[in-house]
């Protein structure tokens, strides 16, 4: 599916590399957690995939087409991202319905054909969240836990092969949190997406995705899949992150 | 007074057809890709002295009109090819390519100024008839202004008002930029250039300094038409540079027929101008007041709006 062979990427050349040498290889209908501290390098390597950085050297391929230097807007095909900054998931000026018909309309061409014709199928998709009234206002009448939810639905309206979340839920309040936690595990499981997610609660990290993989200084240091990721506990995880003495291997946790 | 100024109001109001063909090519770059472009500076004399050069040279007029249009789109894709692949501020671009068009103009037209009495242009039949050319430059507006609202209502329409708004998000939306920043900065630069050769098809002459500063009675029309129509919604929008380019003309106008010496003319007419725009501004604080006294009354009459289940709750959190 998402392989990532030595990707190496730095911001000036007197700095260490804040990618160092990933490698990484996700595979269909996967959903695996990334974590890590400030500055490990993983919203780098998430950019590195959504197309925002080109990496220095190293080779990424989706589905087995090269996409390493693919320029952005024809990533989006293939790949889309919701982050922690609303206003890169929508258009705050536009109505819900416009920003809903521009991420429908991401793998297809536009015609000149009235957009006002997708009406009544997108305003289906929001209409469980009831925020039906508001299919017509501006985007930032919402609150902001309502845009993130708007801005996932949005992501995955055309469904993409990858989905990556940078952070999508760390600017809202615990609740608001953990109810777009819950509503993305259903899209996801719903279209059978295959995603990378990145994220700083470390609850989150043991309670969503079926692997989960920890960067520190730039590199990989700890993937753990299947059963092992099923009975990895927090206290195993916070450990985890209290000790850094350097770098850790799967034999440090079990 | 009053005589001169219903005189004039008929020129005014010709004047201000043209100029709000001007004011939307500049409403283009400048509100729906966000791109303040002063290409339009070029782009009119190079339409008005193109258009000429071609019909004294015996070119059918609507070919001419056609072809100097087209240049000056052409012009307008310069600045954007400046402006993308150098990476060069889009105001710099413009400021370079309408100093280089000058020449170009020049060139075409051979001395500074071409008179196009005697030949046939699109209104040489017509050229005692006031009325009629206001009745089809109002046509033209029409349907250009028309032409305009369908296409933004389209879904390319909708792509390219996304681009102006935000950049990151529209690349991420699989949306290619630089193709919609050719398209805004030639249909806007197309239009300036149209609206050049039907400026000199009227007053049947073409002068090298003419519309110098054009850019700037654009943007003052822009403002004034949308200090009154409000730029909320996308009709709005895109008819308010007409609707400003006329009262601005009239203005100008008005500042005529009070009958100080002309050198004064620009002095008053920006301050018009400034009352125009400022006059607007004492409605905000109430509009803004009324706003929030309306969100106040939504959030404790809305209360079975809350009281609903509802799947996730930030918005009560907010409130708070």
């Amino acid at each position: 599916m998402l392989e990532l062979h030595n990707i190496y990427k730095s911001f000036s050349e007197r700095s260490r590399p804040v990618l160092n040498g990933v490698n990484l290889k996700l595979e269909k209908e996967e959903f695996c957690v990334l974590i890590g501290d400030n500055g490990s390098g993983k919203s780098t390597l998430i950019k590195s995939i959504s197309g925002e950085h080109f990496p220095d050297s190293g080779l990424i391929t989706l589905n087995g087409q090269n996409i390493t230097y693919l320029p952005i807007h024809k990533r989006a095909k293939l790949i889309s991202t919701v982050s922690q900054d609303i206003n890169k998931g929508t258009v705050q000026s536009m109505t819900l319905f416009e920003n809903l018909s521009l991420s429908y309309l991401r793998n297809k061409n536009a015609s000149y054909a009235c957009y006002q014709k997708h009406k009544e199928q997108l305003t289906e998709k929001i209409e469980c969240l009831g925020l039906k009234n508001y299919i017509d206002m501006p985007m930032s009448t919402l609150s902001g836990g309502q845009q993130q939810i708007i801005a996932t639905i949005m992501a995955t309206l055309s469904t993409p092969a990858l989905l990556l979340l940078d952070e999508h839920c760390s600017a809202l309040d615990p609740k608001a949190s953990e109810n777009l936690m819950k509503y993305t595990t259903k899209i996801i499981e719903r279209l059978s997406i295959t995603t990378l997610m990145i994220t700083h609660n470390l609850n989150d990290a043991i309670r969503y995705g079926n692997r989960l993989i920890k960067m520190q200084d730039g590199k990989i240091v700890l993937d753990v899949k299947g059963n092992d990721k099923k009975n990895l506990t927090a206290q195993q995880l916070y450990d985890l992150f209290n000790n850094d003495k350097g770098r850790h291997n799967d034999s440090d946790l079990f | 007074m009053i005589l001169i100024f219903s005189e004039l109001m008929t020129t005014g109001l010709l004047q201000g057809l043209i100029l709000g063909i001007v004011a939307l090519g500049v409403t283009i770059p400048f509100r729906f890709l966000n791109l303040p472009d002063l290409t339009c500076d070029g782009a009119y004399p190079l339409g008005g002295a193109l258009c000429t050069s071609l019909i004294i040279s015996g070119v059918n007029p609507f070919l001419a009109t056609l072809l100097a249009s087209v240049a000056g789109g052409v012009l307008g894709m310069g600045t954007a090819f400046v402006h993308l692949r150098f990476k060069i501020n889009t105001l710099l671009a413009g400021i370079i390519l309408t100093a280089m068009t000058y020449s170009v103009n020049l060139r075409m037209m051979g001395k500074p100024n071409l008179a196009l009495f005697g030949n046939v242009t699109l209104f040489s039949n017509f050229q005692d008839e006031i009325l009629f050319k206001i009745f089809v430059l109002s046509f033209i507006n029409i349907v250009i202004i028309g032409l305009l609202l369908r296409y933004c209502l389209s879904e390319k329409g909708l792509r390219f008002r996304a681009v102006g708004l935000n950049h990151e998000f529209s690349k991420k939306q699989g949306i290619h930029l630089s193709l919609y920043i050719f398209l805004g900065l030639f249909v806007g630069n197309a239009l300036c250039s149209f609206a050049g050769c039907l400026m000199v098809q009227i007053q049947e002459y073409v002068d090298i300094g003419m519309g110098t500063g054009i850019v700037i009675h654009a943007l003052a029309a822009v403002m004034i038409g949308e200090s009154i129509m409000g730029s909320q919604t996308i009709q709005r929008q895109i008819i308010a540079p007409l609707i400003g380019a006329i009262l601005y003309q009239q203005i100008q106008g008005f500042a005529i027929s009070l009958g100080l010496p002309p050198s004064d003319l620009k002095f008053i007419t920006g301050a018009i101008v400034l009352f125009a725009i400022c006059y607007t501004l004492p409605k905000k604080p109430f509009a803004r007041k009324r706003c929030l006294s309306e969100t106040t009354s939504l959030s404790s009459q809305d209360k079975y709006f809350f009281d609903k289940p509802r799947p996730f709750s930030s918005k009560e959190t907010e409130h708070e």
